[in-house]
Parts: structure tokens; sequence; C-alpha cells
């Protein structure tokens, strides 16, 4: 499932390399491919459980946010927190149910780590575990996230590399860039 | 970064930048400070605070969360302004021997 792209760009973002590592050898694709589905299982894991146990009215994800007083982010959180439970209660379980399976997938890696980063930004700012400095396990998941856009971690075997064939992608290459 | 303008270049410069002022620079600065040797204040076991860290989480955290906002969008002026030219590659499956 590994690719290697010959390019031949003419004017423009060739998209297949842009945001590709060269991988010519089955290890790096298959260590990609394992980083990506432990990850996606780390969020699908996270996901999946709140809502066995809260079903869509995770109360915690407001409340959380509301206890977010005086970080970096000022009163964006709070504000969330208040005005947006509607949306956080049903959306932090579905959210990460759906990234840990589009990462485990590997359908749509881009576009599911970057609602990835979105969420570690709010724990690791929120959780401010910062006893042993601020490169903690937070701040490591947020940066596996963008690893995983940045690797276009779901050509390797996942359903991305196939998707990316699809005729509609051929016709709309922007699509690429939620892919991959 | 063969196609990559200027205004790419600059972005990556100032996210990573950002970033790694926040976690090693500032880092660096904060442990040569002396105790605490990160961003947490230090308590005694009545739990009272009896140092805090030169340099407050909130500006270590920001200028890492900038860096990712930066990365972010120099990442939506790529979709929006530059045109995929995608028609042109060959794409050749590899063999894993």
């Amino acid at each position: 499932m590994a690719t290697n792209t010959t390019d031949r760009i003419s004017n423009g973002l060739d998209v297949s390399s842009a945001f590709s590592y060269d991988v010519s050898g089955v290890l790096p694709a298959y260590w990609l491919a394992m980083l990506r589905v432990i990850t996606g299982w780390w969020f699908f894991h996270a996901g999946v459980t709140k809502l066995l146990e809260s079903g869509l009215s995770y109360s915690y994800g407001p409340m959380y946010l509301q206890g977010m007083d005086g970080t970096v982010l000022g009163p964006l959180p709070v504000w969330m927190g208040n005005n947006l439970a509607w949306l956080i209660e049903p959306g932090v379980p579905l959210g990460e149910t759906l990234i840990g399976l589009g990462l485990m997938a590997g359908v749509l890696v881009r576009l599911a780590s970057v609602f990835g980063v979105f969420f570690m930004a709010l724990f690791w700012v929120g959780n401010a575990g910062f006893t042993n400095g601020v490169v903690n396990s937070d701040l490591m998941g947020l940066l596996l996230f963008i690893t995983m856009a940045v690797l276009a971690t779901g050509r390797y075997y996942g359903l991305d590399a196939v998707i990316e064939q699809l005729s509609v992608v051929e016709r709309h290459p922007r699509l690429k860039y939620l892919l991959g | 970064m063969n196609n990559y303008t200027i205004i790419d270049k600059a972005a990556l410069a100032v996210s990573s930048a950002a970033m790694l002022v926040g976690i090693v620079v500032l880092g660096v600065v904060e442990t040569l400070a002396g105790s605490p040797h990160s961003p947490a204040p230090v308590t005694n076991d009545a739990g009272e605070v009896i140092a805090t860290p030169l340099i407050s989480a909130n500006i270590r955290t920001g200028f890492v969360l900038a860096g990712v906002l930066v990365l972010l969008l120099w990442a939506v002026y790529r979709v929006a302004a530059v045109r995929p030219t995608d028609d042109s590659t060959e794409t050749t499956p590899v063999s894993a021997d």
C-alpha cells in the first residue's frame, strides 16, 4: 500500500507529494500505520466509553471548559462551556469516537487530525499538568496528531490510499487536503 | 520545499520558532532560574505555595498554541490560495520487499 510518488509539478501544488513522507520501504510505512491506528484507538476508546456511560449527554464536557478560567485561551473555553453545552455534550464523545474511527480506518485522516489537535490543545491547557514541564503526555498527543496530518499516514495501509484514487477525488483534487 | 514561496517559508519559520521558544528556550530560562524548574508552583505539605515559576505557564502554552495556530492558518491559506495540480502526478505502488 505504500506509494512512491513521481512528481511532474508544472504549476501550483502537487497535493500528493506536498504532505507525504517519502516512504520507500515497508518498515516506515508499517510504523506510520501502527502509530495511526494506536492514536486512533486512544481517541476511539475515550469517545466510545463516554458514549456507553453518558450517551450524548456528556455533561462533564461543559463543566471542564467552565473550569478553564485564567488560561492562555482567555474567556473562550469558559464562554464555550456556558453557551455551547448543547453542542459540547454530544460533540465530545461523538468527536472523539469519529476521530478515532477515522484514524484507525485511515479515512479522512488529515481532517480528523485537525480536530484531534483542537481537542488536545484544550486538554493540554485545561489539564495543566505541568509539574514535570510543559512537555507532557497531552502535548505529545497534540504533536502526534500534527504528525498524522503532515505525514499523510492514511495512505499507509489506510483507506485514504484507495479513496484518493476515486474519480470524485480526481475531479476535485482539493479533497486531498482532507485525505491522506 | 522547492515550490514554497516566501509566505510559506515565513509561516513555517514563525510557527516553529514560536513552538521552540515556548518549549525549549523558555524551558532553559526556567531551569537556569532555579526552583521550581517547571511551570507549576511548589507547595508545602499544608498546600501553601512556597515557590512560583519564573515564567507563567500561560506564556509558554501561549507561544506553543500560537505556533500551532500559525500552522493551521498557513494550511488554510494553502488550501485557499494554491491550486492543486495533482493530475500531473504519477503514483506507483512499491512492493514490500
